[in-house]
């Protein structure tokens, strides 16, 4: 631990600190491009001087090069230092063009921030400036090449952290460019956060083009709903828009990136289609009305047939605070047909996950230390997007990654693939509960022993699955697995991916409350007559939509709470609009267990945009904000149960009534969160046993998540729809051969759901005896639903 | 046919024979420059298909270097150096005069299709300063009266 000086203050930092990080731990910032603290330092653009008085270097030297060493005195500041630095920024803008008032990154830029600091005000430089032609680099980043500094952000974001391909430097020296082989796409599914790491107006966001400046838009921290993972994000919004989103950093989860679902899919909030007023059939009504024929029916039927006749139903998008709130109603009403998910399978499957040991859980910042990740059962480009560059920052550290899936599942990094069906999934987990008995499937007895023994070898070994596809069963025999394959010294952690963003908080509160097939058989006997919807859709969520539709139909009184235009509120009898995340205050807690709070980005209201019909400003004026009507579930709860609609008291109850959620009060929401202090109590035994396998003639359909076009608000989002594929149906090579169908032809897919005709892919990497098909919302595809038990199906050309 | 098949398969199967693929990015490129006379966007395809890489990542290294040529160019190139050593030893008169014996600019090629001349930045030949090279062959210690018989032969060369 190395102690030195710098502008005569004593630091101590470990070994290896490097000096400008050194700095930063007495909050003296030392102006720099090319360094990053999740990139490293690479000593490129002559920034970062600062003189060196005493100690083993001596002089004016690159403080992102040089670790710290005891003796060093440093000044960050001499005549000297601040000269060379001048002289540095600048050379660095004789190319810059003059026009930052015309530049996207304006006010946010740090190349204007170290003009500025660097005192370089008027230039010198005359003569012509390097310029070159932009290219069209697809929806998401706009290319201006001719603002570049040649601080390699980028490349090394793009290449080294994110593993993509298609995006590098060409040329050298003074002819350097920053792009791809030729226009068109980034193909990576994390290419936004180039946005995010350079430093100047070169790339940035292509969606957000020319709306704001950085000081008009509303921003606070918050939580990306897309997935389960819970990435920490800063919304900005400004004329009653979501304009944006970029990422925060939270070193125990994403780290400083995002996907580009998360960071394009803020959409939603502003959906031309966003239901914004109380219905009432599908006549507009005052909340007044609204919540009166609420109450009113509420109070009829509860005396008519009892308490026990009004379903109610939340999801993993609503909040804990909605989810806690919808748990006391239904104590307050009196029933307890209460359930937190409409899929049966990823309920319990939550529920399972959320009864793992929490010393045995992983988070992201697990997954980035660990020496070997096993993923059985689990997509994470599809289902939780930034595990997949958590595993890339361990495989680049030298972990061992090995993927065992049905699904050709594909990820940045270097990495090895089994190719395994269904059932053999759970029972290569059966046999890693037991690894001294080796009692693998026959085909899979080297697989598994070698896993065992890599498992109980590693340091730091990590177990993945995705519920989807192991269900709870599978879930459970992961975790003895991992418990199994623990040595003291080396616990063996899991990380599971969950349906939603709180799909956690769900399966705590759920306790050992009815799944909705139970709920869903209750309105088919006409006990249950009323079902109230928070923020969920059991009409597209639950797997079998003919029945969830004909239940639904038998129901008195559907009352939906939303914010999206769902399938269910089609149906709804009573409509109530809820906010968005960005335009409300609440609690998630994420895969891992880990609550966060989010602020409140915005208030709700058609965005200008749209409500000025284009032209700006508005021509006609009221006092009413338009479309601002949407509240958040926990207040709409709160006021029905006629409550206060604080914040911190709901928080206070939360946290005295369970103690799981002790510290939900003192949560900030720029913190890194909080994990819950005790997983849930679950025993698996009464749920149903896993079905038998069907013949082998026969295709077995799978549904699984898919980047883009699963997750329903993000698939609100329309920057997304040009990189959401249209509907196709994977096969093995050798069954498309026994079927006799070609790569790119149209096919039907007989499903339990009807004849689908969809585009072939041909995988050669998947499982054979299987038709993968990605679940789409929008299109034929949307009425299959993932998490369930491969359905028979059967192929032929269209 | 940027390369003929039995070509490629021989490339194929030495990047197959190398630990690193990106080490072969150079064989490759001059493989297909050899046969061209350049380097298309057509021929960096090639290469990243016989590589294994993305068309980007062999585009990285094709544009790095001013020996890989990724536009037309002449029969044969000649790159002047530039750099520190042989512009101290009169580089500049030397790519003056040979700016006049071709009649060209710097970056041209003849009209005949002989000779393109590029500037380049150190050939390794300091020692033997002022330098430039012509094709594959190096001249060194090159005084401005010696240049047109330097041409002069290289033209010939090809045509015998
Ligand atoms: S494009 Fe941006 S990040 Fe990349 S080198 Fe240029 S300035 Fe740096
Ligand atoms: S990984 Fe999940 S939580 Fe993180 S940004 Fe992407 S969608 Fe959002
Ligand atoms: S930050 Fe140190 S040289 Fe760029
Ligand atoms: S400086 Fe000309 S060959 Fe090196």
């Amino acid at each position: 631990m190395p102690t030195l000086i710098i502008d005569n203050q004593t630091v101590t930092v470990p070994e290896g600190t490097n000096v400008l990080e050194a700095a930063k731990r007495l909050g003296i910032e030392i102006p720099h491009f090319c360094h990053h603290e999740a990139l490293g330092s690479v000593g490129a653009c002559r920034l970062c001087a600062v003189e060196f008085r005493e100690g083993p270097v001596k002089g004016i030297q690159m403080s992102c090069m040089v670790p710290a060493k005891d003796g060093m005195v440093v000044d960050t500041g001499s005549a000297e230092v601040l000269a060379y630095r001048a002289q540095v920024i600048e050379w660095l803008m004789t190319n810059h063009p003059h026009d930052c008032p015309v530049c996207d990154e304006g006010g946010e830029c740090q190349l204007q921030d170290m003009t500025v600091a660097g005192g370089h005000g008027i230039r010198r430089y005359t003569g012509p400036k390097r310029t070159y032609q932009n290219q069209n680099l697809g929806p998401f980043i706009a290319h201006e090449m001719n603002r570049c500094i040649q601080c390699y952000r980028c490349v090394r974001t793009y290449q080294d952290y994110c593993g993509g391909t298609d995006f590098g430097v060409l040329g050298s020296r003074q002819r350097l460019y920053f792009g791809r082989f030729s226009d068109g796409p980034l193909e990576s599914p994390f290419a936004g956060n180039l946005i995010d790491v350079c430093p100047t107006g070169v790339l940035t966001d292509k969606t957000y083009r020319f709306k704001s400046r950085i000081w008009d838009l509303q921003e606070a921290p918050s939580i990306c709903p897309h997935c389960s993972l819970g990435c920490a994000v800063t919304p900005g919004a400004r004329y009653r828009q979501l304009q944006r989103r970029r990422a925060r950093t939270n070193n125990r989860t994403n780290g400083h990136f995002i996907c580009d679902r998360g960071r394009f899919g803020y959409g939603y909030a502003n959906h031309p289609d966003r239901p914004r007023y109380p219905l009432l059939g599908h006549r507009r009504v005052t909340w007044q009305e609204a919540l009166a024929a609420l109450q009113n029916k509420l109070q009829e039927l509860g005396e008519l047939f009892g308490p026990g006749s009004i379903g109610l139903l939340t999801s993993s998008r609503a909040t804990l605070e909605t989810q806690f709130l919808t748990k006391r109603w239904a104590a307050a009403l009196g029933s307890d047909q209460l359930c937190f998910e409409a899929h049966p399978g990823r309920d319990l499957g939550a529920r399972v996950a959320a009864s793992q040991r929490l010393d045995r859980t992983a988070s992201l910042e697990d997954v980035r230390n660990c020496d070997l990740a096993v993923l059985i059962g689990a997509d994470p480009l599809s289902e939780a997007p930034m595990l997949a560059l958590a595993l890339r920052q361990a495989a680049r550290r030298g972990a061992r990654i090995v993927v065992v899936d049905p699904r050709p599942v594909e990820l940045p990094l270097a990495y090895e693939r089994h190719a395994v069906s269904v059932e053999k999934l759970g029972q290569l987990l059966r046999g890693l509960s037991r690894p001294q008995q080796s009692e693998f499937p026959s085909s899979m007895e080297e697989l598994g022993g070698s896993l065992a023994s890599a498992l109980l070898a590693a340091k730091s070994p990590l177990l993945i699955g995705g519920t989807d596809l192991l269900g709870p069963q599978g879930t459970e025999a992961m975790q003895q697995a991992a418990e199994a394959c623990s040595q003291p010294e080396t616990p063996c952690r899991t990380m599971f991916l969950l349906a939603g963003p709180n799909s956690f908080g769900g399966a705590l509160l759920s306790a050992e409350g009815p799944c909705f097939s139970s709920l869903l058989e209750g309105m088919e006997q006409g006990r249950i007559k009323a079902l109230l919807c928070f923020e969920a859709d059991p009409l597209a969520d639950y797997p079998d939509r003919k029945r969830s539709r004909a239940a639904l139909a038998r129901l008195d009184m559907l009352a939906v709470f939303d914010c999206a235009a769902t399938a269910t509120l089609q149906e709804a009898d009573l409509f109530f609009p809820t906010t968005a995340v960005e335009e409300s205050t609440g609690t998630l807690i994420n895969n891992e267990g880990r609550m966060q709070a989010f602020e409140q980005v915005f208030s709700a209201g058609t965005p200008l945009a749209e409500s000025a019909g284009g032209s700006h400003p508005p021509r006609f004026f009221s006092r009413d904000i338009p479309g601002s009507e949407p509240q958040s579930a926990w207040g709409i709860l709160g006021a029905l149960m006629g409550r206060s609609a604080d914040l911190l008291t709901l928080r206070s109850e939360i946290e005295k009534n369970d103690h799981r959620f002790a510290g939900l009060s003192q949560l900030e929401a720029r913190g890194e969160g909080r994990r819950i202090a005790a997983p849930r109590q679950y025993s698996l035994s009464h749920q149903p046993n896993i079905s038998g396998i069907m013949g082998s003639d026969q295709l077995q359909l799978l549904v699984t998540e898919t980047l883009y076009g699963s997750e329903l608000l993000s698939n609100l989002s329309s920057c997304l729809h040009e990189s959401t594929p249209s509907a196709f149906v994977m096969l093995h090579p050798q069954d498309a051969a026994r079927f006799k169908l070609e790569e790119g032809k149209k096919v039907l897919l007989g499903t339990p759901v009807g004849d689908l005709t969809l585009t072939l892919r041909i995988a050669g990497d998947m499982v054979p005896g299987m038709a993968i098909v990605p679940r789409l919302r929008g299109t034929v595809l949307e009425p299959l639903v993932p998490g369930t038990e491969p359905l028979p199906c059967r192929i032929e050309k269209a | 046919m940027l390369l003929s098949e039995k070509q490629i398969t021989q490339l194929k199967r030495r990047v197959r024979e190398t630990p690193h693929p990106r080490e072969m990015i150079l064989d490759v490129l001059h493989a297909i420059q050899d046969a061209n006379g350049w380097v298309s966007d057509e021929g960096v395809e090639l290469a990243a298909i016989i590589l294994g890489l993305s068309p980007l990542q062999v585009e990285e290294v094709a544009t790095f270097y001013d020996k890989i040529y990724r536009r037309p160019v002449g029969r044969k190139v000649i790159h002047i150096c530039d750099s520190i050593c042989c512009w101290s030893r009169g580089s500049e008169a030397l790519m003056q005069r040979l700016q006049q014996l071709l009649g060209i600019a710097a970056g041209e090629t003849t009209i005949d299709g002989m000779f393109t001349l590029l500037p380049t930045c150190c050939l390794g030949a300091c020692a033997d300063a002022p330098a430039l090279r012509i094709g594959k062959t190096l001249y060194g210690k090159v005084a401005i009266e010696q240049l047109e018989a330097i041409l002069d032969g290289e033209r010939t060369e090809v045509s015998s």
